[in-house]
């Protein structure tokens, strides 16, 4: 990748340009950190309280108005509402999967079709989790599939 | 929401209507039973009406794979109970056992038809997620 920085003319305010083909985590998660987004999270076990970096959330479940983040093996429970970590985590990777899901796609092995549309994720720790039909499309954006 | 809804309903409609028609036009064949041109009208509503249960079903979040085969069992046995309803009602056939029976079994060609139909066209929408996922993620860990 080439890094070129230009001089603005004397009139013009300072700007960044990304051009690429399609903007992978490594590169959202620099852009993110350049504006200053914050995607600190606390994670809460027993007593336990966690710093959490969102590199190794597999996916984000609410639960009887309580919002858990899914480690490899570990659950700690966040206190966002889903929306607010939609919202936070959107520009990364994570895309909402179902009314209380938000899967993070870096920890997808791989996809496989349900009857009735919807879609199995298997991640890479071994769970599955369903892909509710009417989040598909917002998955397929994500990876740059566009329907007509 | 809405949106799904509506456009589940269409495939539905599309693909049940056009099972059913094959259905009768093989038993009409079959049979050699001549039928009036209202019956095209009443497979169009009958499709429109088991279409219904259909895409609200797409609609509902399933937990885990299992819930969601519970969901299409429930909704198999409704679809079967709505057809015997619009058989009484449109007073193709009378409701004996026999009848029952073959109603039976084309709900099941019906269903399976839509089914694989659907399951066809999402394997192929999935076989190219999968190798945008791949590709993605290979991207990601070059140096």
């Amino acid at each position: 990748m080439k890094i070129i920085i230009e001089s603005p003319q004397p009139d013009e305010e300072d700007v960044v340009i990304v051009r690429c083909a399609s903007p992978d985590q490594k590169l959202i998660s620099m852009l993110l950190s350049f504006q200053n987004v914050n995607t600190e999270l606390t994670g809460y076990m027993n007593d336990k309280i966690v710093r959490l970096n969102y590199h190794d959330i597999y996916y984000f479940e609410a639960n009887e108005n309580r919002v858990f983040a899914y480690y490899h093996s570990e659950v700690y429970e966040i206190k966002h509402k889903l929306y607010e970590l939609e919202e936070r985590f959107g520009p990364l990777d994570f895309v909402r999967c179902s009314k209380s899901m938000i899967v993070n796609m870096e920890k997808i092995e791989y996809l496989s079709p349900l009857f009735s549309g919807k879609m199995e994720a298997h991640l890479k720790n071994d769970e599955k989790i369903v892909i509710s039909r009417q989040y598909v499309h917002n998955l397929k954006a994500k990876l740059g599939i566009w329907e007509v | 929401m809405i949106k799904e809804f509506f456009s589940s309903l269409l495939h539905y409609f599309v693909n049940i209507t056009t099972a059913t028609l094959i259905v009768t036009a093989t038993y009409l064949t079959i049979s050699g039973q001549q039928m009036d041109s209202v019956i095209l009208w009443e497979i169009i509503l009958s499709g429109l009406i088991t279409a219904l249960p259909s895409a609200f079903l797409v609609c509902l979040d399933a937990k885990n794979g299992r819930i969601l085969l519970l969901l299409w069992l429930v909704h198999f046995l409704m679809i079967f109970f709505i057809t015997l309803l619009l058989i009484g009602f449109f007073g193709w056939y009378e409701i004996t056992a026999f009848s029952v029976l073959l109603t039976f079994l084309a709900v099941v060609v019906i269903y399976v038809f839509t089914c694989v139909t659907h399951y066809i066209v999402d394997r192929r929408h999935v076989a190219l997620m999968n190798q945008k996922l791949k590709q993605r993620y290979s991207d990601n860990k070059r140096p």
